[in-house]
């Protein structure tokens, strides 16, 4: 039971997520550089073209722990609570009887919005609003230097991309 | 020379990690590999951006990971598809076959 409890608490612990990301994308790079050091690359060289291939890695870490972040057991437990107060909430504020009761029902709604207005800002990325356009290539069309993106994550429609894009 | 741009469609990169790992579970590096191999080089993946699009996924439902010994005895994470995800394969295939048999007739006609 202790190492069950243990082990539910280490998988909350954020730098716990992060070692386990950066350990994820050490072995992708390792054996990246294993691959290249296999067609008679110099070391360096070799971790020099797994990097190229493998892209920007502290953006990529940090992608995933945000999405982490919001998958974590402890989060979505939280935001069930939340959807389970407000619904409580609403049934005190209709079916409650006296008006010191409703008051409860409004308390209850007034936590529950709170709480939901707190995870939506805790989740907010600022690069999303960003343009980081050269890290926006994840698919591309090996064929005369022709790019293609896999979608476009600055949201920007084609039109627009056209018209900033020299 | 300057390079052209233009976008696939959103959900692609996903698309081809489901069909990946409908075979097998793998880990990020196999995923990449399996594609780099069966596009035979048409299709170049920055390695790294399947990560996102993994945690992603797994997010959403479509697949699970666990920590298991790779092939050269080294601790990796493996990515396996659960029911949600071979359903998702299957609305997305559907789908990528819809919308390329489109294009494919605007093309001959237009």
């Amino acid at each position: 039971m202790k190492a069950v409890i243990k082990r539910l608490f280490h998988r909350f612990d954020r730098q716990v997520i992060e070692s386990q990301i950066e350990e994820e994308l050490r072995f992708h790079l390792e054996l990246l550089t294993e691959q290249h050091l296999l067609q008679d690359m110099s070391l360096s060289a070799a971790k020099d073209a797994a990097l190229k291939r493998f892209g920007d890695v502290e953006q990529i870490k940090d992608q995933c722990v945000e999405i982490s972040k919001s998958n974590r057991p402890m989060i979505r437990a939280l935001k069930f609570l939340l959807v389970l107060v407000f619904l409580s909430g609403v049934s005190i504020r209709i079916f409650g009887p006296e008006l010191s009761v409703t008051r409860v029902g409004d308390v209850l709604i007034a936590i529950a919005v709170l709480g939901r207005l707190f995870f939506y800002v805790r989740g907010l990325n600022p690069s999303r609003f960003t343009s980081g356009d050269e890290h926006s290539s994840p698919l591309k069309l090996n064929d005369n230097g022709l790019t293609f993106t896999a979608y476009d994550q600055t949201r920007r429609t084609p039109l627009e991309r056209v018209i900033s894009d020299p | 020379m300057a390079k052209a741009r233009t976008d696939l469609m959103q959900g692609t990169l996903e698309l081809l990690i489901l069909k990946t790992l409908s075979r097998d579970s793998m880990h990020g590096y196999g995923i990449a590999q399996r594609i780099h191999e069966a596009a035979d080089d048409l299709l170049k993946i920055e390695d790294g951006s399947l990560y996102p699009a993994l945690y992603r996924m797994e997010e959403r439902g479509w697949i699970t990971s666990t920590w298991d010994v790779s092939e050269n005895n080294r601790r990796a994470k493996f990515y396996k598809l659960t029911k949600a995800g071979r359903k998702q394969l299957g609305a997305e295939s559907a789908n990528w076959n819809r919308v390329s048999q489109a294009i494919s007739r605007i093309l001959q006609t237009a």
